[in-house]
């Protein structure tokens, strides 16, 4: 069975050999594991995985594309103005979220008469020959071929900042509405292009952070009335075209789900266990509609117990595997403090207790 | 003339203008504003962590609800100023060495400060001798100290223990952010450890003695 035979399978809740696979890994990780005995790099332990997935091209339309400007720099940090006309600082050679200090588009104003133009009006970012390119890569290694990008809330956020953003939820939805939908158009407008190279993609995986540990960021009611008309979109032109849909988001989103499935999703991931959530708790409830990629607990991990992974991705495993709708993937990234010695361990848990 | 009580419903509601309004109307009316703040402000923001807490309302309403606040304060704190008038208990708060982000500490700081505790924000990146030499500095009752990443877990342990070390009077600390659970606040000697903004609130106010 190919990874694009399995996962198409997943999604039908049809008969698969084993759970469809894939991870994702802070490059520290990469660092050390590369000091512990990986050879190359992390498509090294992607396969050695043996992760299904490929992405073909990957959209965030900003309003400067390629626009990185160094304002400033210390010995671990640098302050960069970048391509959303935003001022932040970074780690220099090191993951993290970086710290926001000032966003260029911080009115309706400057949206409207700066930002909204100058997005309309940028280059496309994906290159769509390339994308055609990691197609047939894709194809020709049986890989589940996916087109991935931004969703409006995380532009939203990326664009205005998150306080203005949840301000703005209340006090000028129009405008919310309004960066949402622009970003949306250009979103499919850039996909329509890769689309155009001939390409027949399995499935579109739609990025956008909405929650954190507690809840969702804003209430169900005002997700349904500013954000899901969008996610409704990008999920209806992906079905239009033959595509599945995978929605990715960190943090509680338990309260949401069912939102989620009338929008279109078919799949969520990666389902975070540390802000609490369970596949065991929604498989029976929701598992015959939306899909459970991920939910393993990095926490977990990075004790490099194997009695307690091991037992972690048994009973989560057990609990997805009942619908047939589940796939292995870590509940955000795996952190350094994981060894090499413990992710080939986990490799193994994976195949010991995801085999149908 | 409105009552302490509509300055209450004002804020938590986040309504800003009527704020504004309500605090310059009761202090014409000859209410104190220490009275104000307490029996007026502070009760509202208490409504806000409720509700907060309870997934009744969501950050969009707490930070409209924080910035009503805000500026009442704007008022009302020139003339705390010139009375002698400060508040009870001095917390800090910064993300830990190593962690950037800052919009979780962003919100528990605007709900400590809506329950009228001093609020020292130290920002990002903040080292462990940062935190301790503003803790001496201010003399601070309640230290905050948040991390997003997995990654940064380490450097809450080591901050924690060279706080504790030090031996301050007084002096409680709280950890939170998104990987942190009670148990690893329990691991590394943490006073508390807060899930949410709401509870955050409760937490500080049980560590300094306060009835949550």
């Amino acid at each position: 069975m190919t990874g694009c035979e399995r996962v198409n399978r997943m999604f039908a809740r049809q008969d698969q050999d084993r759970v469809p696979r894939h991870d994702a890994y802070w490059p520290e990780t990469i660092a050390r594991w590369q000091r512990e005995g990986l050879q190359w790099d992390q498509a090294d332990a992607l396969r050695l995985l043996g992760a299904d997935f490929q992405t073909l091209c990957w959209s965030w339309p900003s309003a400067f594309p390629g626009q990185r400007v160094v304002l400033s720099q210390d010995a671990e940090t640098e302050t960069v103005r970048d391509a959303w006309g935003g001022v932040a600082r970074f780690w220099k050679g090191r993951s993290g979220t970086p710290e926001h200090i000032s966003f260029g588009c911080d009115s309706r104003e400057a949206w409207e008469k700066t930002y909204r133009p100058a997005m309309l009006a940028a280059a496309n970012e994906i290159n769509p020959q390339l994308a055609a390119l990691r197609y047939h890569e894709g194809r020709a290694c049986g890989k589940w071929n996916h087109l991935a990008g931004v969703e409006g809330f995380e532009a939203l956020r990326r664009l205005i900042g998150d306080e203005a953003c949840l301000i703005a939820m209340i006090e000028d939805p129009e405008w919310v509405r309004d960066i949402v939908r622009v970003h949306t158009d250009i979103v499919l407008r850039s996909f329509e292009g890769v689309l155009a190279e001939g390409v027949a993609p399995d499935g579109l995986w739609i990025y956008g952070d909405m929650a954190y540990n507690h809840a969702t960021m804003c209430s169900p009611a005002m997700y349904r009335e500013l954000v899901w008309p969008a996610h409704k979109r990008m999920a209806d032109w992906a079905h239009a075209h033959g595509m599945k849909v995978i929605y990715h988001t960190d943090g509680r989103v338990s309260g949401v789900l069912d939102l989620y499935i009338a929008a279109g999703f078919e799949c969520l991931q990666p389902i975070e266990a540390k802000a609490g959530m369970d596949i065991r708790d929604f498989a029976p409830t929701h598992g015959d509609r939306l899909a459970m990629f991920g939910n393993i607990d990095v926490m977990k991990m990075a004790t490099n117990d194997l009695g307690l992974i091991e037992e972690e991705i048994r009973v989560k495993f057990a609990a997805g595997m009942a619908t047939r709708g589940y796939a292995y993937h870590s509940d955000h990234s795996v952190p350094p403090q994981v060894s090499w010695k413990t992710y080939q361990a986990i490799i193994g848990f994976v195949e010991r207790y995801g085999t149908y | 003339m409105p009552q302490l009580t509509d300055l209450t419903a004002a804020v938590a509601a986040g309504k800003r203008t009527d704020t504004v309004r309500i605090t310059q109307e009761l202090l014409a009316a000859g209410i104190g504003p220490e009275a104000i703040v307490e029996k007026g402000l502070v009760p509202g923001m208490a409504i806000v962590g409720d509700q907060f807490k309870r997934n009744e309302i969501f950050v969009p309403e707490m930070l409209v609800a924080a910035r009503a606040m805000k500026e009442a304060l704007k008022i009302l704190e020139p003339l705390l100023a010139t009375a002698g008038i400060k508040p009870k208990y001095t917390a800090l708060i910064g993300t830990v060495q190593g962690d950037l982000h800052d919009i979780g500490k962003n919100l528990i700081s605007m709900m400590w400060r809506g329950a009228n505790f001093a609020v020292v924000d130290l920002g990002t990146n903040v080292s462990p001798e940062r935190y301790l030499a503003a803790a001496q500095e201010h003399k601070a009752n309640i230290i905050g100290l948040s991390a997003l990443l997995t990654t940064t877990m380490p450097a809450m342990k080591e901050t924690v223990r060279i706080l504790k070390a030090a031996g301050l009077p007084n002096m409680k600390i709280m950890i939170g952010g998104a990987p942190i659970t009670q148990a690893f606040a329990d691991d590394i000697g943490a006073d508390g450890y807060a899930a949410d903004a709401g509870t955050a609130v409760d937490v500080a106010k049980r560590l300094v003695g306060e009835a949550a």
